[in-house]
């Protein structure tokens, strides 16, 4: 393609990048893999363009002339790699474009692996996941070729500034520094700056409110300058003017979440159920059933000894009495050979070993911190503090880069103290590691990134709410860190806590459950956090001071209907769908329009399926 | 029950030091060694007396590990106290003072009033940092120092009383704007907040227990 590089220039590609999603047009190449370049035209008012071509795929030339149309409305159909290419329209690649004039903002996330470009104009414009390495190069030279203040609330979305018209540049930036409107919500902002005043009742009334309630109850709290408020000031009393008639009713553009439905919890799986289900060589005959069966009702007591080595991944699922035999032998080797290594760690090789040696002091201060008030973990030289100990120190071999973190020894004590046996705990312990390693990265992304996670679900519940808790400063939701760091660990009891966790293991009925058991929560205090008036302190003392006061049950019926009510509703969007699993389509469905495409294999959703042959069951 | 004042403290230093123990010994008068870590941040309160008048302090007792430092550091703002507290016995809790104290005066208000505190005076035979230490660092950073233990309960009404001594003359000297709460000071509900200097709704002698915030 050497006569290509002569019409454009090629500033940067970089191959391995995925088409996470992409505008409705490009539904073909959703999740193909291909090169992503920046290009730079020499004679042509579309400067700079980010494109992308899959690897190997030929066009079919209908969808060819759709290409961009909602970005490019502006100019011409800028000139593409094809063009210089034999005027074969059935080999000519197929590309996507973006012209830097129409980036609106851009996100970087999931390790600086994923890069999301918004327009402004859709939910997101596209998205690229790097295959091979970051895109931190990549990042940089956006940086360098594009005007961008990163936003307040998340420093990875750069918002660009345009310069070529001085006062949609102010307005912008003011927009940008007030920050009022969460990442998630931002392409409406862009919307609501661009439609202000011919599209208004497009921009719902929740958005507007956010602005107004901004610029006149607290311009004196913010540090924007006077010129920004008065601009902001003379936009939204030029709407006003023009287009407020009745004063509320915008509200019923609102979208409506469909209602609210009751799934009564179940009976735990018992071991009756439990036997029933294994054939003759002791091998589970139906997996999801087991699943959706501990999802609505747990586990007997009696029974977790047993069926919490499936959930925590230490037996599979589908391994047979043998299997599971010969694999308790191993694991047995294994476990203590990985605890021979501390334990004949010398004196020398500990002073020489710091990063060791401070986890292994942390961990002995910790373990008398964990539970003592339990009849297990109570008194001085208690031996169930010494497998707590060895535990954690084996797993700081098993996983160095991970080691101890605070919150660890919470998270062990229940199943050391339901499976009372070193080995075992120490693979369960493993495997509830593998599902929330993430909470406990050094920077506390992971923690951080699941915060954000929940604000956004919570405004598609609740933005009456949200709404207030970003005007009272807890938009950043710390005051749930406990809550999701140590699943509840603090604010239960121990048999609520083991009913809860077993729940969540479930993995049903999709990703990041636990999230809608936040909201629910949440739900149920946002009358007495509205209504008391509170603020940042009271609304984390408030939270703070639940512990001991949750209705599990009740709880997960709401979260569960809660997950309904999201998964059915006619404006879900594709960052929420994302955050739980669910199926993408692409791109926001507008009437006209609705692609959706299934997932690959079926058992993607064992929820769905066996929740209807279920019920009687269940019941 | 009512108060003249509402001083926000903050309790920071390493994981480990005695944050929890030191709180519950103030709030509860007792010493629980096997008390849970502390995650996130837990609150606790209690009402003293000062020049007749009556101060609830609420105390925020943050967690000390590094990891949660990005957390813990927003609850730092609007603080009118803090106590900053390191384990004698262990040096490398001294050692980190100055992050603490660099952070802390970054994430809140600079009037904030800094008490140091040396935990853990009842193991002397352990100690590796020495009592003139501590006192040489307070001088450096314009702290004041005390030696506690949150064990046998030396000086820990101390250290919490005499922060809020501290605060009260600032804000007879008029240093804190008490009209602001960012400042951690609120006035007490009977107080009308235009006239501050009203005395304090009866001058009983003396601290009194109350674990009610
Ligand atoms: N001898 C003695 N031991 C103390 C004293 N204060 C605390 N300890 C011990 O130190 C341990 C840690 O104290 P905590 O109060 O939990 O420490 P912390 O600073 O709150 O730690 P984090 O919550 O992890 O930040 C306790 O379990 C006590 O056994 C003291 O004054 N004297
Ligand atoms: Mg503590």
């Amino acid at each position: 393609m050497g006569d290509v590089l002569m019409e454009c220039m090629e500033i940067f590609s970089q191959d391995g990048v995925q088409l996470k999603s992409a505008q409705a047009t490009y539904v073909n190449y959703l999740n193909l893999v291909g090169t992503l370049y920046i290009t730079e035209y020499a004679n042509s008012n579309c400067k700079r363009c980010l494109e992308w071509k899959p690897n190997d795929v030929t066009v079919d030339s209908d969808v060819q002339d759709q290409e961009w149309a909602v970005v490019n409305t502006v100019q011409k159909r800028s000139r593409t790699f094809s063009e210089s290419q034999p005027p074969d329209a059935s080999t000519r690649p197929k590309f996507l474009k973006v012209n830097f004039n129409d980036i609106k903002s851009f996100k970087i996330s999931n390790k600086n692996r994923q890069l999301t470009i918004f327009d402004g104009k859709s939910e997101v414009t596209c998205c690229f996941i790097f295959q091979h390495g970051d895109c931190d190069y990549l990042l940089s030279l956006m940086r360098g070729l594009l005007k961008t203040v990163s936003a307040k609330r998340d420093k990875h979305l750069y918002i660009v500034i345009h310069g070529d018209d001085p006062e949609t540049a102010q307005l912008d930036k003011s927009f940008a520094e007030l920050n009022i409107f969460q990442d998630s919500s931002h392409p409406s902002w862009w919307k609501l700056v661009k439609n202000f005043q011919e599209r208004p009742y497009e921009t719902t009334f929740e958005t507007f409110s956010r602005v107004t309630d901004f610029v006149y109850r607290s311009p004196d709290q913010r540090d924007i300058d006077d010129d920004q408020r008065e601009l902001l000031h003379r936009s939204l009393t030029e709407y006003a003017s023009t287009h407020c008639q009745g004063d509320y009713e915008v509200i019923a553009k609102v979208p409506e979440l469909p209602e609210r439905k009751d799934y009564p919890r179940g009976r735990p799986l018992s071991t009756e159920q439990w036997k029933n289900l294994q054939n003759h060589e002791g091998k589970l005959e139906d997996v999801d059933q087991i699943k959706l069966m501990i999802f609505r009702g747990g586990v007997a007591p009696n029974l977790r000894y047993e069926v919490w080595k499936y959930l925590l991944d230490y037996f599979p699922w589908d391994s047979t009495q043998v299997e599971r035999q010969k694999l308790l032998c191993e694991k047995n080797d294994e476990y203590y050979n990985m605890k021979l290594q501390w334990k004949r760690m010398t004196r020398v090789q500990e002073d020489n070993f710091s990063d060791f040696r401070e986890r292994k002091n942390l961990i002995e201060k910790d373990v008398n911190r964990t539970d003592r008030t339990l009849d297990f973990y109570a008194g001085d030289n208690n031996p169930n503090l010494q497998l707590l100990y060895d535990i954690l120190m084996t797993y700081v071999m098993y996983n160095f880069d991970l080691g101890y973190v605070q919150g660890m020894s919470d998270l062990l004590s229940p199943i050391l103290h339901l499976l009372k046996n070193e080995v075992d705990a120490f693979w369960c312990f493993v495997g509830f590691m593998n599902k929330i390693n993430s909470n406990f990265d050094i920077d506390q992304a992971g923690m951080k990134e699941q915060l954000q996670n929940l604000h956004t679900i919570l405004g598609f519940i609740e933005p009456q709410l949200v709404n207030y808790l970003d005007k009272h400063d807890s938009g950043n939701m710390f005051f749930c860190f406990r809550w999701l760091l140590v699943w509840f660990k603090r604010e239960l009891s121990f048999e609520d806590v083991m009913r809860l966790w077993e729940v969540l293991w479930s993995g049903l009925p999709c990703d990041n459950f636990h999230l809608l058991v936040c909201v629910a929560i949440l739900e149920t205090e946002k009358q007495a956090l509205m209504e008391n008036n509170y603020g940042f302190t009271e609304i984390l003392k408030h939270i703070n001071d639940l512990c001991g006061k949750l209705d599990v049950p009740a709880i997960l019926v709401k979260a569960e209907g809660i997950f309904h009510q999201i998964k059915e509703a006619e404006h879900l969007t594709d960052n929420i769908r994302v955050i739980l699993g669910l199926p993408l389509v692409g791109t926001q469905p507008s009437p006209e329009e609705v692609i959706s495409i299934s997932p690959d294999s079926p058992d993607e959703d064992p929820y769905e399926q066996v929740y209807n042959t279920m019920q009687h069951i269940i019941t | 029950m009512s108060y003249a004042y509402l001083f926000k403290y903050i309790i920071i230093g390493d994981t480990g030091v005695g944050k929890s123990c030191l709180l519950l010994q103030f709030t509860d008068k007792r010493f629980q060694p096997v008390h849970d870590l502390t995650i996130g941040v837990e609150f606790g309160a209690r009402m003293i007396t000062i020049d007749g008048k009556q101060i609830k302090l609420q105390i925020w007792d943050t967690a000390g590990q590094e990891a949660f430092r990005s957390i813990t550091r927003s609850y730092y703002r609007g603080a009118a106290g803090a106590l900053l507290v390191y384990d004698i016995t262990r040096r490398e809790t001294f050692n980190h003072l100055t992050t603490w104290l660099d952070d802390a005066r970054q994430h809140s208000n600079s009037n904030m009033v800094i008490m140091l505190i040396g935990n853990k005076s009842d193991l002397e035979s352990r100690r590796e940092v020495k009592k003139e230490e501590g006192e040489a660092f307070a001088r450096e950073h314009g702290l004041v120092f005390m030696e506690t233990s949150a064990k046998t309960a030396a000086n820990v009404e101390e250290a919490f009383i005499n922060t809020a001594k501290e605060i009260y003359e600032k804000i007879q000297e008029g240093v804190f704007d008490i009209n602001n709460e960012a400042n951690g000071i609120k006035i007490g509900p009977q107080h009308s907040p235009t006239n501050p200097s009203l005395p304090g709704a009866g001058g009983a002698g003396g601290s009194q227990g109350s674990s009610c915030c």
